[in-house]
């Protein structure tokens, strides 16, 4: 449970006062969500805090448990638990920055999710430069 | 009292001379109706050479009108003791005897029932007949008085004191009759001559059936042509039809299967293209791996570009249709393409008919088709030329309107080989093309209801024709 918490200060020697970004991904594949952790921690450095979280369920806790800045998932795939997460933010944390990363893409999607006030909407296979600059807007916006 | 007089005597002169006119007429046609009783009938042998020559005659008339007419001009020389020969025929579809040839050519409206009076008689008779004054009497019973003053007007004397009574038939099958009046004696005509009329109507109906035969026979053949034509129209179109299905069906089998491939291929080449990316970020820049990184990266950019141009046979659903401005859309299109254009020196001429009604569509879809074929344009035009964009309301109201679009170049053709393939996914002439631009655009304009057609001549150009309805029909998801 711990994993989860706010983090106030990222940096090396902690405690520095400075405040850091908590972002947390929900993916289905392991693969690409350890990928785009791991390149986001890369880009973002010690702004940031980057988690993978393993099931929606999962985020939603640590959503309501308050301290996630950004929440970075796919809603697409044959288990519809992204989708579900995305409505149930937006009724319980309508400040809350949600941005997707999809291997669903379809105009259908991008249009659910517009309606449902996500902030990015990214198609994968997009370059982890281009997710970087993205989350770096959203993140100081 | 002698004006009067005076007054009268010419009027009365008048009368008198118009009733001597009437009295030396009467005496003409009683002269006229005498005459043949002088003639003598002619001998056997006269009238076999005349049927055979009626016969000869026959055989070579067309013309049903002319054979009447031969029959009742040999009726006629065959039988001087006839004050002139009645032919009727049967309307084909109530039976009724109508007149159709007299020997001086007037041929009145006159029409009776089979059995009435002496055609109708002989209509029904099985051979010919020969009747008296009595049953000549009898027979007239029947007719009213309207076609009495008609057959007066034709025959004289009327009623005649014997006539000849023909049937026309063939195999049982009764198409008129021929009433022979007598004009002065009875005894001019005989039982002897029964079957010299027999004779003359038999063959008066062979060759009208001959001739109808003839007739139905040009019928049926125009028929059979006629439906030949529209047999062969029906299979060019179901030929057509089924062409078209079945490309539709292998461009939506395509789709699905394409779109679901990009799906799933997806995540692994976002997660090996972005691997590759975070290995790359942690090597010297000196490291010899980074030249093999780089080609890993670029061959695997390659196929994500080319997954999402599969992505693209995605098939929308309905709630994503929308009121769309065909002219608008190419209107916009053309700007997204005019640097392009500017670079290629390619002029544009817009011909885009402001009678164009919006129709429902995916607008986002069909601005990638006029892309893709706009694109493809400037390519055939590598020296430049000029683009021309025009739009009409479909001609087919029927369905409720619709647009018709052509894009055509002045470029270089494509070469009639490559025609029938050129909406079949990854067929490219292009070495860096995918082959899914212009099957994509099928596809698309395939799931809105349309159709895409393409006409090219080598060094002339190329023209692309697309079709919209006003509303993808359903079935159709767009």
């Amino acid at each position: 449970m711990a994993r989860w918490r706010v983090n106030p200060c990222h940096c090396r020697e902690g405690g520095c006062g400075a405040r850091v970004s908590h972002i947390i991904i929900i993916d289905n594949d392991p693969s690409a969500a350890l990928v785009t952790q791991r390149g986001l921690q890369h880009i973002l450095g010690s702004d940031a805090l980057v988690e993978r979280i393993p099931s929606a369920g999962a985020a939603w806790l640590a959503c309501a448990r308050g301290g996630i800045d950004l929440v970075i998932i796919d809603p697409g795939g044959a288990d519809r638990s992204g989708m579900a997460l995305i409505k149930a933010l937006r009724h319980e944390h309508p400040g809350l920055i949600v941005l997707v990363l999809t291997a669903y893409d379809t105009p259908r999607l991008r249009k659910q999710m517009h309606a449902l006030g996500v902030r990015g909407y990214l198609a994968k296979p997009v370059e982890l430069h281009e997710l970087g600059t993205l989350v770096q807007q959203v993140v100081a916006s | 009292m002698a004006k009067p007089r005076r007054t009268t005597a010419p009027a009365l002169v008048q009368r008198r001379h118009h009733r001597l006119a009437q009295a030396l007429a009467r005496i003409a046609q009683l002269e006229r109706a005498a005459a043949p009783a002088d003639v003598p009938p002619p001998s056997v042998t006269r009238r076999l050479n005349a049927i055979l020559a009626v016969c000869a005659a026959l055989l070579v008339t067309q013309d049903i009108e002319m054979i009447l007419q031969i029959v009742v001009r040999e009726a006629d020389a065959l039988f001087p003791g006839s004050s002139g020969p009645l032919l009727f025929l049967a309307d084909e579809r109530d039976e009724r005897l109508w007149l159709r040839a007299t020997r001086d050519g007037v041929v009145p409206p006159l029409s009776m029932d089979p059995g009435q009076s002496l055609a109708g008689r002989a209509y029904v008779a099985p051979r010919a007949m020969l009747l008296g004054a009595e049953q000549i009497v009898d027979a007239l019973g029947t007719l009213t008085d309207e076609q009495s003053e008609q057959f007066a007007s034709i025959v004289a004397p009327w009623p005649p004191r014997a006539a000849f009574l023909a049937p026309l038939r063939v195999e049982g099958q009764r198409l008129g009759a021929l009433v022979l009046p007598g004009a002065a004696a009875e005894a001019h005509f005989a039982p002897h001559d029964l079957p010299f009329i027999q004779s003359l109507t038999d063959l008066a109906a062979v060759a009208i059936t001959a001739r109808r035969q003839l007739v139905r026979a040009a019928a049926l053949q125009h028929d059979l042509a006629q439906s030949r034509s529209l047999h062969e129209q029906a299979q060019a179109r179901l030929d057509a039809a089924q062409a078209q299905l079945l490309q539709s069906a292998k461009l939506a089998a395509v789709g699905e299967l394409a779109a679901s491939v990009a799906h799933e291929i997806n995540n692994p080449l976002y997660a090996a293209r972005n691997s590759l990316y975070l290995v790359e970020q942690d090597l010297p820049e000196s490291a010899p791996q980074r030249v093999f990184l780089g080609i890993a990266q670029s061959e695997l950019g390659r196929i994500a570009r080319i997954i999402t141009r599969m992505r693209d046979f995605y098939r929308p659903d309905r709630d994503e249709l929308e009121t769309t401005d065909v002219n608008d859309l190419l209107d916009e299109t053309v700007e997204l393409v005019r640097t392009h254009l500017r670079h290629g020196q390619v002029a544009v001429v817009r011909a885009l008919d402001p009678a164009v009604a919006p129709i429902t569509a995916h607008a986002d879809q069909l601005r990638q088709v006029f892309l893709n074929v706009m694109l493809n344009a400037c390519d055939a035009m590598p020296g430049g030329g000029v683009l021309t964009v025009t739009t009409h309301p479909a001609a087919d109201q029927s369905s409720g309107g619709g647009v018709l679009i052509a894009i055509a170049d002045t470029g270089t053709g494509i070469a009639s080989e490559h025609l029938p393939h050129l909406f079949e996914p990854f067929y490219t002439t292009k070495p860096q093309g995918t082959g899914l631009g212009l099957a994509i655009s099928a596809h698309i304009i395939t799931q809105h209801g349309g159709g895409i057609t393409v006409a090219s001549e080598l060094g002339v150009g190329t023209t692309f024709r697309i079709a919209l309805p006003a509303s993808a029909p359903r079935g159709h998801r767009a």
